[in-house]
Order: C-alpha cells, then structure tokens, then sequence
C-alpha cells in the first residue's frame, strides 16, 4: 500500500509511466522486476505471438534471462505436460528473439527446484517479492485459477503491461 | 479443369465429409489406404468415439473433450486458460483448411492425450466428425 502511494506521489511529480516501470522497486532487494519487461513488444515476430500465445498468454521475454529461455526452448517437447513442439524454421525465429529480448541481472533468474522442468517464471525472486500479499486461495480463485494466468489481474500483460496502478484482481 | 476433377474424384472416395478442405482429407485417405488396402472411408461415428475416448495421465482422465469442449460447437479453454475456437467446422469454417496447423496440432495433443501420434485413419475420421456437426 505504501508503494502505491509512493508510485502515485511521482506520478503527480510528472515522471513518465514508462520511467517508473522500469524504475520499478529499484530499492527493494530482490524485488526487482527485469527492466526489459518495459520494452515494447513491437519488434516481435508474428511467429512468437501465434506459437507461444495459443495455449497461454505469450508471456513477454523479458519475464525470464536469456539461459531460461533456452531451456524452455530445448525442452518443449515436455512443456510442462504438454507437447509444444515447432518446425525448425519457427523455433529458431521464437528461440532468437526470446533470448535477444530476455531480462538480466540476478533478480531476473529463477530458482529452480524441479530438475525436469524448465525454470517457471513464477519462481522468480522478483515475481515472488511483488506478489507476497496474494494468499494461495486467491490464486485458486476460479477467475484466476493459478499464478501463470496473468491476464486475469493485469489486463494489459499480453502487451507486457504490468503496472501496479493497473491491477484489478477479480473475485 | 484438372484440378477440379481430381477435387471430384478425392471427394467422391472420402464421402461424407465435404466440408472440411478436400486436399487434407484426401491426404489422409491416401496415407489410410497405403496403411490398410481394405480402407473403405472415413466415418463420423469412429471420430467421435476417438473425440471423448479417455486417458489416464498424471492421475487425471483427459480426452480431446476436456479441453476442447464436451460439445465442438462450443468453444474450449486450454488448461493455461486460453480459449479454444470451437471445433466444429459449422462454427469455425477456418476449421481442416491448413494442413501444416492441422499436422502440428494432431502431432501436439495426440501426444498429450494417447502418447503416441495419430494414424492417417484417425486423423480423417476426427476431421470427418468435426465436419458431419450441424
């Protein structure tokens, strides 16, 4: 709560939007969010929005580092459960840009516990920091379902929104 | 004129199911004939048996139904929360129409329904009861 207040007084100073994202919890240890999620998704190939966004929400690159990215991409053929496969031709156009567009810095790399799988964004220092008051049950919640469904509280995620001021968590 | 008469002639050997893109079901006839000669046609009741018949994985029992909808005239949501057009081709004419999609996504979910990949005859008869849906 104090943070919002915090982000609205610099609002009100009349920095940009753009400015506070990426400045984002620059003081908060380990709750910093990768700055290139503030980058524009316009550079994107078609590919990566059709392949990557028909299951989910094509999550936007710099939500994960670069070594993430490959790991995702060397082991679709077990996407957490599913068969996410590609022609050589797609999967090499998706595997440049997400590693070219993946975040840095050592808040940005997730911790990985299940050897099997590829590490999930969720498990990232500053995905768990910015979302600490959010109880299990909330995400359980059938309007939102579970912590990957960004959408259902970000309405601009696909576009790589996350602002704060933006949130709306659905009952 | 050549094409239209091969078009005829694909149609003619398949059936019931003009309404999906004849190139693709023609395809599969082709493949389905090669792997059995005593391939007589695609059937809509044999698709829809494969559409609900369950699997059990990781505990849970799922079939193209658990994602795609219980009824292919309404759409479905994947188990990431995205919503799945519906499959039915009365519905969704886009529905069958390109082949490379069509390959990618049997490749895909009849791994993670069956395990395996589908057969030539099972492709054909799922297109073909997708297409009979009013």
């Amino acid at each position: 709560m104090k943070k919002i207040l915090l982000l609205g007084a610099i609002a009100l100073m009349g920095i940009s939007a753009g400015q506070i994202m990426a400045d984002d919890g620059e003081h908060h240890e380990g709750g910093k969010r990768p700055k290139q999620l503030a980058r524009s998704l316009s550079q994107a190939p078609a590919v990566w929005k059709t392949e990557c966004g028909s299951c989910h929400m094509a999550y936007p690159p710099g939500l994960l580092p670069a070594s993430a990215w490959k790991r995702q991409m060397d082991t679709l053929k077990n996407h957490y459960g599913s068969n996410a496969t590609l022609t050589p031709e797609d999967e090499k156009i998706i595997r440049t840009y997400l590693t070219g567009a993946a975040a840095d810095g050592k808040y940005a790399t997730p911790s990985q516990s299940n050897k099997v799988e590829a590490p999930r964004i969720t498990s990232s220092g500053w995905f768990i920091h910015k979302h600490d008051e959010i109880s299990p049950a909330v995400w359980k919640r059938k309007s939102i379902g579970s912590a990957a469904n960004c959408q259902a509280c970000h309405a601009g995620a696909a576009k790589g929104d996350f602002n704060e001021d933006g949130v709306n968590i659905p009952r | 004129m050549r094409t239209a008469i091969i078009l005829v002639i694909a149609l003619a050997s398949v059936g019931t199911s003009a309404s999906a893109t004849p190139a693709i079901i023609s395809d599969y006839a082709t493949q389905a004939k090669q792997a059995n000669p005593g391939f007589t046609g695609f059937a809509a009741d044999r698709g829809k048996t494969l559409y609900f018949r369950e699997t059990l994985q990781n505990g849970k029992k799922i079939s193209c139904a658990t994602c795609h909808s219980a009824d292919p005239r309404q759409a479905g949501k994947t188990l990431a929360f995205r919503t799945i057009d519906p499959m039915a081709t009365s519905v969704t004419p886009s529905r069958f129409t390109d082949s490379k999609k069509v390959e990618k996504w049997f490749r895909r979910n009849c791994d993670d329904v069956f395990k395996r990949e589908c057969t030539p005859l099972e492709k054909g008869d799922f297109i073909t009861y997708l297409s009979s849906l009013k």
